[in-house]
C-alpha cells in the first residue's frame, strides 16, 4: 500500500488507491472468516453425527453408488471410525476418540477465526482513517488543514546567531551609516531632527529591523527586497542613526545584536515584513481545497519598558510614539518601520541603546547588571539567570496580568507586549522579547486577556525577557505599593509627568 | 548512442524480471511448506491424543498401510524437521534473490538515467 506524500497534501489518487487496497484486505479477511465459519459448522455437525452413531449397532441406509445412484445398505461397525489425521495419515478410533479429535481440530479453526477477526478490525479502522483523509483532501468545509511553516528557531536560543564581534565590523557598519548620512543629509536638515531621544528610538528600531533582515539574508534568499525596502524607507532614521553612531560608545554588544536578531527574525515571515503586525495567523487556502490556516511566527516587537527614572526623560516615550506613528503612517501595509537603527554588530547595539543623561549620551551598562536597570531605557535588564526563567515566567504571567489591569498610562508598554504576545501564538513569544524595539512611546492599555495568559510562556532567551524582568521588578516593588499595584515604572513616569 | 543504451536497458530489465520470477517461485514454495508444517503439527498433536489400541494407517497411493504408533510418531517428527529445514533453505534462497534483484534495480536505474541523458542530447542536436 502506498502512503501519501508526506509534505504535500495527500493527493486524491494516492488516498484513493490506499483506500482501495485496504478495502481489498478487508474483503479478503471477510471471505476467509466465512470459510472458517463454514468449516466450524461442519465440524459441529460431524460431532453430532459421531455422538449419535454408536447408539445403534447397525443402520439401514441408502448407500451412494457412484455420483448418481444410491443403494440400500447397512452401516455396521458403528463405533469404528477411520480418521484422517492429515498428511496421508489415518487412524482407527472409536467414536468417542473421533469426537475428541474433532474437538481438537475445532480449536485450530477457532484460533484462525480470531486472528482473521483481529486483522479485519485493524483494517477497518485504517479504512476509516483513510476515508477521513480522503474527505479532507477532496473538499471539506469544516475540516481545516492547519499548517505551520516554522522558521528557523535560531532566535529562540541565546545568542545563536550572534556573530563574533570582529574588530573590523565596526567600520563596516559605520560605512553604512555614513553612506546613508550622505544620502539623506539634506533630509536630515529639512526634517529638523536633532539629537534627541526620538531619534534614538527610531534608530534603534531601524537597526533592529535591519539586523533581522540581515539575519534573514543569511538564511533565505528573499530578504533582498526587504532590505532594499528598509533602506529605502528608513532615510530619516538612518541619518539619525548616523548621528547617534558617531557619538555612541560600544559596550552593549549583546543587547543590540539580540534585539536586532529577533527583530529581523520577526520581520521576515512569509516574505512580508510585519513589523507591527499583531496577528500573525494567515488564513489562506492552500493548493488543495481544504481551507488551510498558515501559521507563521513573527516576532512581535517587544515594547521595551522605559524606566523613566530621574535621568531618563519622557522624551523616550514621545520619540518612540512619534516614530511609531510615523511608521504606521508611512507604511500602512506593515512594512518595516524606518526608525530601526542599522545594527550590524553587537557594538552597534551599544551605540544605539544609549541613555540620554543630562543631555549627553551615556552608554548603558550591561543589561545583565542589575544597576543598569535603573538608568536604562529598557527594563529588561535583570541579574537573574536564565535558570530562573521559568519561574519568573510563571510569575510574569500573573504579574503581567495584574499589571495590565492596573496600569493606565504609559506603563502599558509591557502590557502591550504581553497582550500582543498573548494574541500571538505561543511560539512567537520566543522571539518576542528578543525583538527589542525601542520603546516607541506608545503606551497602549489593553484589557487583560486572562485566557491568553498561559500562552505567555516562552520568552526570547537572548535577552532576559523584559516581561520577566518587569515582573521581577514589579514583584520587588509590590511591597511598596500598598493601595494600588502600580509598577515602579509607572509610578516613576507618573511622577515625572506630574 | 541512445539505441545502445536502450538495448542494454532491455537486457537488464529482462534479467530483473527473471529474478523477480525466481523470487516469487521461492515465495510460493515456502508458503506451501508452511502449510505442510502446520498440518504435520496437527497430526503430531492428534497422534498424541490417541493411545496404542488404535491402529494407524498410512495412505501410500491407493493403499492404506498399517503402521505402528511409535513408528508413525517418529515418521511425523522426522517429516516436521525436514519441512523446517526446507523452509530455512527457501528463506535463504529468497534473500539471495532479493539482494540480486536489488542490485539489478540499481543497474536499471543507472541505465535509465544514462538513456535519458542520451535522449536529451539527441533532442538537443
Amino acid at each position: 500500500m502506498q502512503a501519501p506524500g508526506p509534505a504535500s497534501p495527500p493527493s486524491a489518487a494516492h488516498v484513493g488507491r490506499l483506500r482501495q487496497e485496504q478495502g481489498k484486505v478487508v474483503t479478503s479477511c471477510q471471505e476467509k472468516i466465512q470459510h472458517w465459519k463454514k468449516v466450524e459448522n461442519d465440524y459441529e455437525a460431524l460431532q453430532e453425527r459421531l455422538n449419535t452413531l454408536p447408539d445403534k449397532l447397525s443402520y439401514d441406509i441408502m448407500v451412494p453408488f457412484g455420483p448418481l445412484a444410491f443403494m440400500p445398505g447397512r452401516l455396521v461397525r458403528t463405533n469404528e471410525v477411520t480418521v484422517l489425521l492429515g498428511d496421508n495419515w489415518f487412524s482407527k478410533c472409536s467414536a468417542k476418540q473421533a469426537i475428541g479429535l474433532v474437538e481438537h481440530r475445532k480449536k485450530h479453526v477457532r484460533k484462525a477465526l480470531d486472528d482473521l477477526q483481529k486483522v479485519m478490525k485493524n483494517f477497518e479502522s485504517r479504512i476509516e482513517f483513510t476515508e477521513d483523509l480522503q474527505k479532507m483532501s477532496e473538499a471539506a468545509g469544516d475540516i481545516v488543514d492547519i499548517r505551520e511553516e516554522t522558521e528557523h528557531d535560531g532566535t529562540e536560543t541565546k545568542g545563536k546567531r550572534r556573530t563574533a564581534h570582529k574588530p573590523h565590523s565596526k567600520p563596516k557598519v559605520s560605512d553604512v551609516f555614513e553612506v546613508h548620512f550622505q544620502e539623506n543629509g539634506a533630509d536630515a536638515k529639512s526634517k529638523g531632527y536633532s539629537q534627541s531621544e526620538e531619534e534614538l528610538w527610531a534608530r534603534l528600531e531601524e537597526l533592529e529591523r535591519q539586523e533581522e533582515m540581515l539575519d534573514e539574508l543569511d538564511r533565505t534568499p528573499n530578504t533582498v527586497e526587504a532590505n532594499g525596502e528598509d533602506t529605502a524607507s528608513s532615510e530619516e532614521e538612518k541619518e539619525v542613526k548616523t548621528d547617534l553612531d558617531v557619538e555612541d560608545s560600544t559596550t552593549q554588544d549583546n543587547l543590540k545584536k539580540e534585539v536586532t536578531n529577533s527583530e529581523l527574525f520577526g520581520d521576515q515571515v512569509n516574505g512580508s515584513n510585519h513589523y507591527h503586525s499583531d496577528d500573525e495567523d494567515d488564513l489562506g487556502v492552500g493548493n488543495h481545497s481544504v481551507p488551510t490556516i498558515f501559521f507563521s511566527h513573527t516576532v512581535e516587537p517587544k515594547r521595551v519598558r522605559i524606566n523613566t527614572g530621574k535621568n531618563t526623560t519622557l522624551k523616550f516615550s514621545e520619540k518612540k510614539e512619534e516614530a511609531k506613528r510615523k511608521r504606521k503612517n508611512s507604511h500602512g501595509n506593515g512594512h518595516l518601520a524606518p526608525e530601526l537603527p542599522n545594527i550590524k554588530t553587537p557594538a552597534d547595539i551599544y551605540r544605539v541603546f544609549v541613555d540620554v543623561v543630562n543631555g549627553e549620551y551615556v552608554p548603558r551598562k550591561s543589561i545583565l547588571k542589575s544597576r543598569s536597570r535603573e538608568n536604562s531605557v529598557c527594563s529588561d535588564t535583570s541579574e537573574s539567570s536564565a535558570a530562573e526563567f521559568d519561574d519568573r515566567r510563571g510569575v510574569l504571567r500573573s504579574v503581567s496580568y495584574d499589571e495590565a489591569t492596573y496600569s493606565d498610562n504609559s506603563e502599558g508598554i509591557l502590557e502591550e507586549e504581553e497582550e500582543e504576545g498573548q494574541e500571538h501564538l505561543p511560539k512567537k513569544l520566543s522571539t518576542l522579547s528578543g525583538t527589542f524595539e525601542a520603546f516607541s512611546g506608545t503606551v497602549i492599555e489593553k484589557e487583560p486577556l486572562s485566557p491568553l495568559i498561559p500562552h505567555l510562556s516562552i520568552s526570547h532567551p537572548v535577552l532576559p525577557t523584559i516581561p520577566e524582568r518587569k515582573s521581577e521588578e514589579i514583584l520587588s516593588e509590590a511591597s511598596e505599593e500598598t493601595t494600588k499595584r502600580i509598577s515602579k515604572f509607572k509610578a516613576a513616569r507618573m511622577q515625572q509627568t506630574l | 548512442m541512445a539505441e545502445l543504451i536502450q538495448k542494454k536497458l532491455q537486457g537488464e530489465l529482462e534479467k530483473y524480471q527473471q529474478l523477480q520470477k525466481d523470487l516469487s517461485k521461492s515465495m510460493a514454495a515456502r508458503q506451501k511448506l508452511e502449510a505442510q508444517l502446520t498440518e504435520n503439527n496437527i497430526v503430531k498433536e492428534e497422534l498424541g491424543l490417541l493411545d496404542a489400541t488404535n491402529t494407524i494407517y498410512k495412505l501410500i497411493g491407493p493403499v492404506l498401510v498399517k503402521q505402528d504408533m511409535e513408528e508413525a510418531k517418529a515418521t511425523v517428527s522426522k517429516r516436521l524437521d525436514y519441512i523446517s529445514g526446507e523452509i530455512k533453505r527457501y528463506e535463504l534462497q529468497m534473500q539471495e534473490c532479493e539482494r540480486k534483484s536489488e542490485q539489478q534495480r540499481e543497474v536499471l536505474a543507472r541505465l535509465q538515467q544514462e538513456y535519458q541523458r542520451a535522449q536529451a542530447r539527441v533532442a538537443k542536436a
